[in-house]
């Protein structure tokens, strides 16, 4: 049987806002390999590049926020980055497991 | 996403309702989707994909598309009996695994507010507190009372309603008279055995804490292999 483990992500997305915060949501998408987080796992980051959550074991997190940093500094609505090992900035923030993963980003507006 | 479809989701999610997230990648349109209700034109094609993909409570693409489909499935019900110090743990490790936790205890003052807050408490015994709940096969149950009169009904009840996990506290020894009156009570000895007596996996800790978090990784665990 399958819980339904939840890590309140969106409920703190919804505090961030409610603070004035501009928010980006981050969402594994799909995974290929072992991978550490499962499909649907989620992080927020601010403009500041705050962030809660998490989309791997601390391997991409860097990355992703920057990712959101500048989807909010070019006000667009949603972007898609894969991590791979062959990928050059996945070899820069190393996703160690040998895995790959897709994340989905999006701004609530 | 809207802010005015987050807010939705999060009051969706503090109501234990069933739903699923759609959302396309292309053009970041997203939408809820509910079982009863119909999508809009936007996602109206893939309805029998995201159906199945709800059925399954699974996470995903939809294959040769850009839809991308999350599931929010309703907490597993787990009613502790007994409103004694572990459950207060209890209550601590449930929350962060998102269980949906009641408490059933007719000693008022053990089961009062202040011990427990935000936690829903029904001071009454048993078998009259559980026609306020409504429980299933995808229940669990953690008696913690090992006093007879306490969990006996209450471990009656989870036997006939089938809970995927019941648990009870208590020695070796209570374990045995337990079975044994449950026996005499018409219980089958598969029924019987089927309850986690001395209740949690073997951590070797005995503080309150310790047994809290012996009986919350036996209820995970169980919890995955069904």
């Amino acid at each position: 049987m399958k819980n339904s483990f939840d890590e309140k992500i969106l409920e703190e997305a919804n505090d961030w806002i409610e603070a004035n915060q501009k928010v980006v949501l981050a969402t594994v998408i799909q995974t290929w390999g072992s991978s550490p987080r499962q499909v649907g796992s989620r992080m927020i980051v601010n403009e500041k590049g705050d962030f809660s959550g998490s989309v791997s074991g601390g391997c991409v997190e860097s990355a992703v926020v920057r990712e959101c940093m500048g989807l909010i500094k070019d006000n667009k609505s949603c972007k898609k980055i894969e991590f791979k090992v062959s990928n050059e900035s996945a070899w820069e923030v190393g996703l160690a497991c040998g895995g790959e993963i897709a994340v989905y980003l999006e701004q609530i507006t | 996403m809207k802010y005015s479809q987050l807010k939705e989701i999060i009051k969706k999610k503090a109501s234990k309702t069933e739903f699923a997230i759609v959302t396309n990648l292309e053009n970041g349109l997203s939408e809820i989707y509910e079982p009863k209700k119909s999508l809009s034109k936007n996602f109206d094609t893939h309805k029998d994909q995201i159906d199945n993909f709800f059925k399954l409570k699974k996470n995903g693409i939809i294959e040769n598309t850009e839809v991308f489909v999350e599931t929010y499935i309703r907490p597993i019900k787990v009613i502790i009996v007994g409103a004694v110090h572990i459950a207060q743990y209890l209550v601590d490790f449930a929350k962060s695994l998102n269980f949906e936790i009641s408490i059933i205890d007719p000693r008022g003052y053990f089961a009062s507010e202040q011990r427990f807050p935000d936690i829903k408490i029904i001071n009454k015994w048993p078998d009259e507190a559980f026609k306020e709940i409504e429980t299933n096969e995808n229940s669990a149950l953690i008696a913690l009372t090992h006093d007879p009169k306490i969990d006996d009904p209450a471990l009656q009840h989870a036997l006939k309603k089938k809970f995927y996990y019941i648990g009870a506290l208590g020695s070796k020894k209570t374990h045995e008279s337990r079975c044994l009156r449950l026996k005499e009570t018409g219980f089958s000895d598969e029924q019987i055995k089927s309850i986690n007596g001395p209740i949690g996996i073997k951590l070797g800790g005995k503080s309150a804490p310790e047994i809290a978090l012996s009986i919350i990784a036996q209820l995970v665990s169980v919890t995955y292999k069904k």
